[in-house]
């Protein structure tokens, strides 16, 4: 049972990931470090997935890189989201808004 | 494990790409440790908070063949995306070889008859008429043309049968992969 649970939890979580990563970046351009480390501490995440992650990302056209000068140290790489990642957050946020208040009506009728 | 151990168990893991790849993904992962120091963290922390970079280098590696796939379906791109899915673990391949071996077999087998029929229809076609065939020349001309318009079609619906399998092997990996769970187990 803990297996199922903890599978069901790694599925819903790697579903949700690229949809998180899309809203932080739709707030703001951001950091590799910065994206994992907030992750990390707010859904749990192995920080060394955001890698692979950024570079599927990256492949799909929905994020582009640019460096970015650093008074300390080399210069940073950021990443911001191009128009076909913003077209892809709004769908995949009004599918996940959907999908989560089906849910929540099952869940609420079965209590 | 130290910051340099990663570093080398990563590249290690990430032979057999594309150079300015791996540059490009040691340079990430350098970047965090800096920042995560920066941050107060220490080696020892990072490289655990990280997960094994074994296991990241095969998922790299397998979202780089799966990728070439995507974009080019030929027949080398689809063995490294096999293959790539393979090094991935995420399915067991003790379960999985017999099967996979008995495919591929099969698959090459057809494709070989396919060959073989395409041939034959030809020297039907080409040396039939002169052979005094039972029905004249034009049954054989007409046969010819037939037996490899069927061995034609019957390549390109295998083409699709291969094709198709191969998506099903990379969706299923990409549904497997167990990107989330920190990898905290020493050798996952």
């Amino acid at each position: 049972m803990e297996n199922v649970t903890e599978a069901i939890e790694i599925q819903l979580k790697k579903g949700v990931l690229a949809l998180c990563v899309l809203a932080l970046l739709s707030r703001a351009d951001s950091y590799a470090y910065e994206i994992a480390s907030r992750l990390a501490k707010d859904i749990d995440m192995g920080e060394g997935t955001i890698y692979p992650l950024m570079r599927r990302m990256q492949a799909d056209g929905l994020v582009e890189t640019y460096l970015v000068e650093s008074p300390s140290g080399p210069p940073r790489k950021y990443y911001r989201l191009t128009d076909a990642g913003r077209g892809s957050f709004t769908q995949q946020k009004s599918e996940w808004a959907a999908f989560t208040r089906a849910v929540d009506d099952i869940l609420g009728a079965a209590a | 494990m130290t910051r340099a151990d990663f570093m080398t168990k990563l590249r290690r893991g990430l032979v057999g790409m594309p150079a300015a790849a791996i540059e490009d993904i040691a340079a990430d992962y350098d970047t965090h440790f800096a920042d995560a120091q920066a941050a107060g963290r220490t080696e020892q922390e990072v490289a655990d908070a990280l997960g094994n970079p074994g296991r990241l280098a095969r998922e790299l590696r397998a979202e780089a063949g799966m990728k070439k796939w995507e974009e080019q379906k030929n027949p080398s791109a689809a063995a490294a995306a096999v293959f790539a899915v393979l090094g991935l673990g995420a399915i067991d391949i003790i379960v999985l070889l017999p099967i996979l071996m008995g495919v591929v077999g099969a698959l090459f087998g057809f494709f070989i008859a396919v060959i073989v029929g395409i041939v034959a229809g030809g020297i039907v076609f080409a040396a039939g008429p002169f052979a005094n065939p039972p029905g004249g020349p034009a049954t054989a001309i007409l046969g010819g043309i037939g037996i490899m318009a069927i061995s034609t079609s019957a390549g390109a619906v295998l083409t699709l049968v291969t094709v198709g399998l191969v998506n099903a092997l990379v969706w299923y990996a990409r549904l497997h992969y167990r990107l989330l769970k920190p990898a905290i187990d020493p050798q996952g």
